[in-house]
Formats: structure tokens, C-alpha cells, sequence
């Protein structure tokens, strides 16, 4: 059968760094486990536009692999033409680059590797935390312009402790977004999810619960978004809910771009209703040259901490979630039962529970 | 001055231990207390337009720790500079008169046993912040000149910055948000050489108070070991609670981390301890975290080893000398992917949260000296004629 991956260029990287498996130049480590099963094995970065390899190749596909960090957009119109198409391996967490409903109508599987890089994204999330909130970037570009002026970026730098930090979404990474801010001493630690954690874990990490979304932005002085995209999350964050924010507030979202509307934000932090703006998601990836948020600031020219997409691309996920895309393939292949955990869209339908409330 | 007023002021400062507020006010006299009309000198950093904007710049020359009415009301005379450098600065000029010196590490007073002859007067220095060592203890105690800083007022401050620049080391974040703001995009470039922290052994070269908030920090991320070097071993219930292990020899320690973090004060015993011999000894690739002092370690050597590859970065907030100058090796040195840097003026105590805390600190620090009531004992480095703290080294 055939097999077409997306994934992200290396080049010179990839060669002198073996480990960058989620390249094009590396494959994920199985080129010649496929084929020595017998299958074709086509691996591409090319994706975009009809005249694409991705595009081209996905008309006799039987299985897609792809990856959030540069993502193959399924939409409905390319699963439309994509007859042989029965199942789709995310290379990483996070499937929204899917048609998810269109999946479902035509009974292809989605599956993820659930968990690959769930503690990669925890990390990048408090890292952006403190880079915010402690006003980093400023402070190291004037070294590099060989300045000194200590007020200039203390006055704008605060200390994480005694802060009020909620998390949109406590799942699999809000949950361990909670548990690493255990010992910074923050004010409270609260969450939004339209499933409450169970009631000992909650306990865990003195997680409390805020029912309405508009009263949970505004009790907070961080907020991180740990939701995946769907129907009921795109454009969420917008300049609705911007205006319930407290003034000053910082937002990291390393979720997905999508979740935030790009322009309300870019104004929220020129106005100063937000202090700082961080994480490595975007709406469209890879983000075009111009992108406002490669260049937005605050009003003291600070607040940006944005990074590509790589966070859970680490050379340490990398790894996992190589080996657990070959573990799904090998079980698809071999007609056993997938991790459920693994399995947004199932031959039935929705398995997941994460992607938004379902009937 | 009229005639009259300037009459007044000559015999007026013949008399013992009155003194002149300002050109036109005297210090009272009906307190016989014996620190009143005391000198108090302080050396902070300049804030400028950005002091005027934020109030909460407590530590700046303009906003002056909040202190100056307290104390002149109370009749002392508060002279408040950024000059340090040379015999000609304000610092060195007004220190032959001072009682009491007030300095802070993000803008240090080089206090040497050179000025300390010139200060006869000299009885108590205080720091405003954490870390006494710009001022020359040994000196200090010959003299019997007390030094006193606002323990704790900025250790959880530290401790948090050691944690975002291990974090930013580790994962590759610097050279990651340059692309961005290139208008560039190449995920591999970054992620070549970003790793997580998890599973990963980490080492604390001290592990006094900011070395302990650091370890708990670090512990829900899952790190392979915990490790720590010092000559005091934390107590059999901090150890269990931390999950840290000490390792006693220096080379070993070391040799074992994958991310070490120094928290130790600067000292006889830890001046150029991080030198091109020890760092032989990393794990090559290793990362190294500096928020204690820069002279910890040897500039050339950390620039060296970054070049090399020995360390895949270095990050901190600390220099040898403050300010550093425009071509300190540490600005510009990257390692052979060109990131490795995190470095960044010394300013991690001096958030705006720490800052309310050592000013607060730094009065009450006063006001105990002007009662002549008892200091917090943790506050005190040097007490009279002696080391009190077991931080500086073993004695």
C-alpha cells in the first residue's frame, strides 16, 4: 500500500544531526522497516497548493502521516479526492490540521501519539511564563546592543510568585502546566475546562475551577491556553474576550494559533491590555515573512515571545513520537487494536473526548 | 547665606555632633540619642524617564528607596548618587564624612580596603538586595564596620531566573524567537538543538537559600537526579524533601550534570572557581547558569567553552564588573550554532516585586540600627568585628 508523509525540511541540519527524525531527510527512522514490509513510502515538505507533492501523491494514498510543526492541511476538498484514503497518523499531539468531521463521514481513522510531547509543551509553557513575566527578551537584546540600563527592564519585570495563573484547558499539558507551577508560590492556580479534573487531582496541584470564561480571564494575571482546536475553541480569544482580561495580563498560547484572533491580540498588547504575548503556534504554519506577530510589541517595545512551531519537536519527542508513528503503523498494518488514548477518530466516529463536546 | 544665617551654622557645628540638614536647615539637637544627625550615603542605579513613569523603581537614584523623608525627618542627612567610579565620583568623594553606606548589587559601590581607610566614620554598610561581596568583608570586620543585607528579599526572584534561563538554554529559545523576528522559518535549524528538560541531571553549586528554592522548583520536572555541592550538607529532612544528592568532590560533581546552576556567594573560596581546568570536567554540551556573581567564573574561560562546544551555553544575569562594558566577552559569545547566550544585565533581584522588599528591608534594617534594637540575625554578614554568616566561605 501507500504511504505519504508531511513532514519539515532539514537539509544541513538534518544531515549532521541524525536525531532530527521528523524530517523529510530522516523520515522518522522507518524508510526501510516500510519497505521491507513491502510498502511505497513517499516523504515530502512540499504541501501546499494543488501541484504539490503532497497534493499529487494523496489521490492513491492509503495512509497519511503528518505533523503539527508543518502540517499538511486535510481539508474536506483534499479527502474528497483522496478515495483510498483510510487512515491518518499525527506525528506529534494536536489533529486540527485534519478535517476531523469530514473524517468521521468518511470512516478514516485519525489517530495521534498521544502523550509524545505533552511534558515538551508543559516545559515551553513555563519557560514562556517566566520569559513574560520577568521581561527577558528586552533584557538580553540590550546586552547585545551593548547597553546597561538595569531600570529600563526592571520596570517592567515581575516576579512569578504571589501571581494569579489559570490555564484554559486541563487536560493531558494543562494538568502538567499546573503541576511544575506547584512550587512557584503563585497566588492561586485556576483552570476553565468543560471537564472538571478529577476531584484528587484538582487537590494535587490546588487547582480551582472557574465555570464561566469571561470571570476566569478576568481573575487572572497569566493566562495559558492548553486546549486542542476545534469548533468550539477557533477565534475564541478575541477582542470580546481581550477587554475581560486584566490590564497588563500575559497570554501564552503554544496550543494552537488559530485559538487567538492574531489581530485582536497584536492590538491587545500595543494597548497595553496585554503585557506580553508568547508561544510557537500559529494560524497558518509555516507563519508568512510578514506575520504580525513576528514583529507586535508593547508599549515599552517588549512582550513578544513568539518561536516557530517547534516546542514539541524537540530532539527529546522526536524520538517518541517516531516510535510511537511506527507502533500505529505497525499495528494498523497488522490489523491490531491501536492505544485508545491514540485514537481522535475512530472507524465509528469521535473517540477522543478532548476535542470539544460531542453528542 | 546672610551674615546672620552663616554665624548661626559656624557655631552651630562646633558643637558635638550637630549638623547641618541642608544649606538652610539644621538637624535637631533635642535628640540626644547618639545617631541622630547621622550621614547616610547611597549608591543606587540611575532610573531616569523610566523612575519618573514607575513609582515602584524603589532602588533608583530618583525615587531613592522611598526613604528620604523618613529620614531627614528624623534628622539625618540622605546624599543618594550613581557615580561610583573614580576618586572623583560622588561615591568616593562623600564617603570620608558617611556613617552609614547603602549599596545594592545591580549597581554596585566597589567598597575596597583602600575606601575603607578613607571612611573614619564608617560604622554600618547595608545592601540593598542579596550579596555583600562588593564590599571588602575582611576589611570591614578589622574595622569593626557591621554589614548587614535584606536576606531573602529577592531569593525566590533569583530562584525563578534561574529557572527560566536553564529553560531557555535547554530548550533553545533565544535563537528560536531571532528567526522570528527575521521573518524567517526553519524548524529543524532550532530544534536540532533543543532538548526537554525532563530526564536530564541537574546540579546546584550551593545550596543555601536560593539553591533550595531552585531545587524544589525544579523537581515536577521529572529530571533523571538532583545533585548539589557544598561545603555545608543540607539537613536530613531538606535532602529527603528535595530528593537532592550531595557530591563532595568538586570534579565529580560536575562530570555528572548535564545543567549546573550556580548559588553560592562570591568568596575567597569560589573567585575563579569555574575556570578552564573545572569546565574540562563538564559533560560536554553541559549548560551552565550563572545568577550568583560573575566573577564565579572566568570570563574568557565560559567564552572559550562556549566556542568550543564544551558548553552548549551559558546564561545569567551576574558580571564581574557592573556595569559591564561595551565589549565584555560575555555579550557576544555564542556557541558554534550561534545561540548558547542568555545573558542579561543584572537585574533578576531587582524586579519590581523585589524591589518593594529590599527597600522595606533596607529601612527597617535603619530603623533597628537607630533604635539600637537587635537586627535579624540572618541579615547580618559582618557583625561587629566579625563574620556572623556561615554563606562567605569557611572560616
Amino acid at each position: 500500500l501507500q504511504i505519504v508523509a508531511v513532514l519539515y525540511k532539514g537539509g544541513d541540519a538534518a544531515t549532521e544531526e541524525p536525531r532530527l527524525l521528523g524530517t523529510i531527510e530522516n523520515q522518522l527512522g522507518i524508510r526501510s522497516w516500510v519497505e521491507e514490509l513491502g510498502h511505497e513510502f513517499i516523504v515530502t515538505d512540499d504541501k501546499e497548493g494543488p501541484d504539490s507533492v503532497f497534493q499529487k501523491n494523496i489521490v492513491d494514498a492509503e495512509v497519511l502521516i503528518t505533523t503539527p510543526f508543518h502540517p499538511a492541511y486535510v481539508t474536506k476538498e483534499i479527502i474528497d479526492k483522496a478515495p483510498n484514503l483510510k487512515i491518518c497518523i499525527t506525528a506529534g499531539v494536536g489533529s486540527d490540521h485534519v478535517d476531523l468531521n469530514a473524517a468521521v463521514e468518511r470512516h478514516i481513522q485519525v489517530l495521534e501519539v498521544s502523550g509524545s510531547n505533552v511534558v515538551s509543551v508543559a516545559e515551553h509553557v513555563i519557560m514562556s511564563i517566566l520569559l513574560l513575566v520577568r521581561n527577558f527578551v528586552p533584557a538580553h537584546e540590550m546586552i547585545e546592543r551593548g547597553d546597561w540600563q538595569v531600570s529600563d527592564v526592571a520596570r517592567n519585570a515581575y516576579d512569578l510568585e504571589g501571581k494569579v495563573v489559570g490555564t484554559i484547558g486541563a487536560g493531558r499539558i494543562g494538568y502538567r502546566v499546573l503541576q511544575r507551577l506547584v512550587p512557584f508560590n503563585t497566588k492561586e492556580l485556576i483552570y476553565y475546562d468543560y471537564a472538571a479534573l478529577p476531584e484528587e487531582a484538582a487537590k494535587a496541584v490546588g487547582a480551582r475551577r472557574v465555570d464561566d470564561l469571561k470571570d476566569f480571564v478576568s481573575q487572572c494575571d497569566v493566562v495559558t491556553v492548553n486546549c486542542p482546536l476545534h469548533e468550539g475553541t477557533r477565534g475564541l480569544v478575541n477582542a470580546e474576550l481581550l477587554s475581560h482580561f486584566k490590564k497588563g495580563a500575559w497570554l501564552v498560547n503554544t496550543a494552537r494559533g488559530a485559538i487567538c484572533d492574531k489581530d485582536a491580540v497584536a492590538a491587545a498588547l500595543k494597548s497595553g491590555q496585554l503585557s506580553g504575548y508568547a508561544g510557537d503556534v500559529w494560524n497558518v504554519q509555516p507563519a508568512p515573512k510578514d506575520h504580525v506577530w513576528r514583529t507586535m510589541k508593547n508599549p515599552l517595545g517588549g512582550g513578544n515571545g513568539m518561536v516557530p512551531h517547534y516546542s514539541g519537536t524537540t530532539l527529546d519527542a522526536q524520538a517518541r513520537y517516531a516510535a510511537g508513528t511506527k507502533s500505529i503503523l505497525e499495528n494498523y498494518l497488522a490489523n491490531k487494536p491501536q492505544e485508545p488514548q491514540n485514537i481522535i477518530i475512530g472507524i465509528e466516529g469521535y473517540a477522543t473526548k478532548a476535542y470539544g463536546q460531542r453528542k | 547665606m546672610s551674615v546672620l544665617a552663616a554665624s548661626f551654622k559656624r557655631n552651630i557645628a562646633s558643637a558635638k555632633g550637630a549638623r547641618m540638614l541642608n544649606g538652610r536647615t539644621l538637624a535637631p539637637t533635642i535628640n540626644h540619642n547618639s545617631s541622630a544627625g547621622l550621614k547616610v550615603l547611597a549608591v543606587l542605579y540611575k532610573g531616569g524617564d523610566a523612575a519618573k513613569q514607575e513609582p515602584r523603581l524603589l532602588g533608583t537614584v530618583e525615587n531613592q528607596l522611598g526613604i528620604r523623608e523618613w529620614l531627614e525627618s528624623q534628622g539625618h542627612e540622605y546624599i543618594v548618587t550613581d557615580d561610583k567610579e573614580g576618586p572623583n565620583s560622588v561615591f568616593q568623594k562623600e564617603l570620608k564624612d558617611t556613617d552609614i553606606l547603602i549599596t545594592t548589587p545591580f549597581h554596585p559601590g566597589y567598597l575596597t580596603r583602600e575606601l575603607v581607610e578613607k571612611a573614619p566614620n564608617l560604622k554600618l554598610c547595608v545592601t540593598a538586595g542579596v550579596g555583600s561581596d562588593h564590599i571588602d568583608l575582611n576589611a570591614a570586620v578589622e574595622k569593626k564596620i557591621q554589614v548587614l543585607e535584606v536576606t531573602g528579599s529577592n531569593v525566590v526572584s533569583v530562584a525563578e531566573h534561574v529557572m527560566m534561563s536553564i529553560l531557555l538554554l535547554v530548550r533553545n529559545f533565544v535563537p528560536a524567537h531571532e528567526m522570528i523576528e527575521r521573518g524567517e522559518w526553519q524548524v529543524s535549524d532550532v530544534a536540532r538543538n533543543a532538548y526537554d528538560l525532563e530526564g536530564k541531571t541537574i546540579g546546584t553549586l550551593g545550596a543555601g537559600r536560593i539553591g533550595r528554592l531552585v531545587l524544589e522548583r525544579l523537581k515536577p520536572f521529572n529530571p533523571k537526579e538532583l545533585l548539589y555541592y557544598d561545603y555545608a550538607a543540607l539537613s536530613p529532612e531538606n535532602a529527603e524533601k528535595l530528593g537532592a544528592r550531595r557530591v563532595e568532590d568538586l570534579k565529580e560533581f560536575v562530570s555528572q550534570c548535564d545543567i549546573i546552576t550556580i548559588n553560592a556567594p562570591l568568596h575567597e573560596g569560589t573567585r575563579g572557581l569555574v575556570n578552564a581546568d573545572l569546565l574540562k570536567h563538564f559533560k560536554k554540551g553541559a549548560w551552565l547558569v550563572n545568577t550568583a556573581r560573575g566573577a564565579i567564573c572566568v570570563a574568557e574561560d565560559v567564552a572559550a567553552a562556549l566556542k568550543t562546544g564544551q558548553i552548549n551555553g551559558y546564561a545569567g544575569d551576574v558580571w564581574n564588573v557592573q556595569p559591564a562594558p561595551k565589549d565584555h566577552p560575555w555579550r557576544y559569545m555564542k556557541n558554534h550554532l550561534g545561540g548558547g547566550n542568555g545573558m542579561v544585565p543584572h537585574y533578576s533581584g531587582t524586579t519590581l516585586d523585589a524591589q518593594a522588599r529590599y527597600a522595606k528591608g533596607t529601612k527597617q534594617i535603619l530603623e533597628n540600627y537607630f533604635k539600637g534594637a537587635a537586627q535579624e540575625p540572618a541579615n547580618i554578614i559582618v557583625g561587629l568585628g566579625k563574620y556572623e554568616t556561615k554563606s562567605y566561605g569557611q572560616r
